[in-house]
């Protein structure tokens, strides 16, 4: 008893840590404030309320337009505590709603001829976050193949950076990778030619590691890493990964972190479980490709290690309108060209460009800076293989969140991992459990139990608060944890209630009919009524269960072949009620008995 | 770690291209220095080489396989 009251404590500290994910709503500025009316609500009694607040609060209402006459729609100049007053007034009786009257603005559009062939601007809100920053005084190291000086990149500046293959100043793209991926990131823009950047106030570093082949070595990686963190680097770009985990480079990153440089990685374009090395090491922010559509596409890593995604493209044979268009060189003839690439190379650069965003300002530590890009990002709700980390990349977002200077991310398994509590071989999606039904499921059957207890007078043993767990909410936590390299699939299903087995494996957000029912505690309940204490674990998962489809009926009710609809409710609740039938029918006689 | 890896030869279009082979049995290498010979899509090849820990690449589509030598099936 006391074990499992441990147990809940455990579980609701855990909820404490994981909701502070949350308060993550991001407001515009208005000033003034909207009064909507009912219809039910007269034009004299209108007048007199209106009369009322202008009287109480020296304003004057007036209609927003001639056409707002018959909505009942007032518009009045107030602030937030104004709008809090009118709020807990009288008025609020008479009306609909009192909410705030945001301004909307029109955002200028870059004159670059190409610009709108590039959906990847426009779906990550870029326009909105440039009428803050462009990312002036930001420093953006290219880990790459090199940079090349294409006429799109004439207006923006550069620091000086080196050739690690060939062991030389000068950083010259032979492959056109990583003129391409510094485009993305700081493409001359507004200069009517070509297409656009998203910080192109910054400033780029070329450190050139990949050969014009496209491999490079750990070793020249790591030194790359290095010389970006002590020359000056505020953001580092690596659009590049494979190999196995390396010391040298996982130090180097430590070194750059701890230098204030946030390091940011592309997933991989294996289309696995698990991003490669560098994106998987600590202090990394890995980034998994989308496509113009918003999804994942087929060839991304997801699973663990991807904290965010953002667009990489998707090239459809010759139609290369899905890819990503940037100014790079042809490696063959060295010349200009404008093309269209497609990876999760592509999909980094658009993290590391809004990152020098944040970066320029004014939020300072790596840590901040990975914190703002995941509030601001665009969650994904149904989520089961982390294929969007904490959601899509959301520039305009990002800089309104980072221009307010507050963001308490209180990232538990970052700090059990900073802390060395959690393996580096481990990886934990802390978005993927909604967390406050499981705590309801487990609590309620608890409750359940202990009222039960009360009418049936019964010992509390072990075997009863194991199924209480197993059938309510299951070691829930176990389903958001990766093991490098292995399926996840294990933890799913180790890590699901009874009801949620029947589609563990698959990875669907809906729960199977015949799981989720009052099916295997009949069954358990068959087995196991005649061991004295395997009876226990019957019935307390009989009534884990129970709660756990009562909870379901109500929160989320999707059944495959069901939908979530009357049909899915009507057959929750009577599996719900079957189970605690059930338990009833079991206790009876048992109370008779003793 | 040296391996022999029988398949099939593909162009991978990330960035500027990659050549891969993928194995009978399904797996993707990408291939590092391949000679010219090799360098062909659908060729069915059998190929002697060194799996590299140590390098990673843009193209990101599997294990980097260093050729050392090749033997061509068919065309």
């Amino acid at each position: 008893m006391k074990r499992f009251l441990l147990l809940v404590l455990f579980l609701v500290g855990l909820g404490w840590a994981l909701t502070n994910y949350q308060g993550l709503a991001t407001q515009g500025t208005y000033n003034s404030i909207i009064l909507d009316f009912r219809e039910d609500v007269g034009a004299a009694q209108i007048e007199s309320q209106i009369e009322a607040i202008a009287n109480q609060f020296k304003v004057s209402p007036r209609y927003n337009s001639e056409f707002s006459l018959d909505d009942h729609i007032f518009v009045v100049s107030g602030d937030p505590t104004f709008l809090n007053k009118l709020k807990h007034s009288e008025l609020r009786k008479f009306t609909e709603y009192i909410e705030p009257n945001y301004i909307y603005s029109k955002y200028a559009i870059p004159n670059d001829p190409e610009y709108g062939k590039q959906w990847n601007m426009r779906s990550i809100n870029v326009e909105q976050a440039w009428d803050e920053t462009k990312g002036k005084d930001v420093t953006v190291a290219v880990i790459d193949t090199g940079i090349s000086p294409v006429p799109d990149l004439q207006d923006t500046k550069f620091a000086a950076g080196y050739d690690f293959v060939n062991d030389q100043s000068e950083a010259k793209d032979d492959n056109g990778h990583g003129t391409h991926v510094a485009g993305t990131i700081a493409q001359a823009t507004n200069n009517n030619f070509g297409v656009a950047g998203i910080a192109y106030e910054a400033t780029l570093m070329p450190l050139k590691v990949l050969s014009a082949d496209g491999g490079g070595t750990v070793a020249d990686i790591a030194e790359a890493i290095r010389f970006a963190a002590d020359h000056g680097a505020d953001v580092i770009n690596m659009s590049l990964g494979g190999g196995g985990e390396s010391n040298l480079m996982k130090e180097a990153i430590s070194y750059a972190h701890s230098k204030n440089v946030v390091v940011v990685a592309a997933a991989g374009n294996a289309g696995r479980n698990a991003a490669e090395y560098p994106a998987r090491y600590p202090y990394v922010i890995g980034v998994s490709a989308l496509d113009a559509a918003g999804t994942k596409t087929p060839y991304s890593n997801f699973g663990a290690g991807i904290d965010i995604s953002a667009p990489g493209g998707l090239i459809n044979g010759e139609d290369k309108l899905g890819g990503i268009l940037q100014n790079t060189v042809n490696p063959q003839t060295g010349e200009s060209v404008f093309e269209a690439y497609q990876g999760t190379s592509m999909a980094a650069p658009h993290v590391a460009g809004v990152a020098a965003l944040v970066k320029a300002m004014g939020v300072e530590t790596p840590d901040e800076v990975e914190d703002v890009l995941k509030q601001s990002a665009l969650a994904i709700d149904d989520d089961p293989l982390n294929h969007y980390g904490a959601g899509k990349l959301n520039a305009a977002e990002a800089v309104k969140l980072a221009g307010k200077g507050k963001f308490s991310f209180r990232d538990f398994f970052r700090w059990l991992r900073d802390n060395g509590y959690l393996n580096p071989r481990f990886w934990f999606d802390g978005g993927v459990i909604a967390l406050w039904p499981k705590i309801l499921m487990v609590l309620g059957s608890y409750l359940l139990a202990w009222f039960l207890k009360h009418y049936f007078p019964f010992a509390w043993t072990w075997s009863l608060s194991t199924g209480l767990v197993m059938g309510s909410s299951g070691l829930f936590f176990l389903r958001g944890l990766y093991l490098y390299d292995a399926p996840q699939w294990p933890f799913r299903l180790m890590g699901s209630s009874i009801p949620e087995m029947g589609s563990a494996v698959q990875a669907s957000g809906l729960l199977n009919p015949f799981s989720a029912s009052v099916l295997i505690p009949l069954v358990l309940v068959v087995l196991l009524l005649g061991h004295t204490s395997w009876k226990w674990f019957a019935i307390g998962t009989t009534i884990g269960v129970g709660v756990c489809l009562a909870v379901s009926t109500i929160n989320t009710p999707g059944l495959m072949w069901l939908g979530d609809g009357a049909i899915a409710r009507a057959f929750l609740a009577t599996n719900a009620l079957l189970c605690f039938a059930l338990v009833r029918l079991v206790l009876k006689p048992e109370t008779r008995t003793s | 770690m040296s391996i022999q890896v029988e398949g099939t030869i593909e162009r991978k279009g990330f960035g500027s291209g990659t050549w891969a082979l993928v194995s009978n049995s399904g797996d993707t290498y990408e291939l590092r220095k391949a000679p010219t010979d090799l360098q062909k899509e659908g060729l069915k090849v059998k190929v002697d080489g060194e799996i590299r820990e140590d390098v990673m690449t843009f193209a990101m589509i599997g294990p980097v396989l260093e050729v050392d030598r090749f033997e061509i099936i068919n065309h």
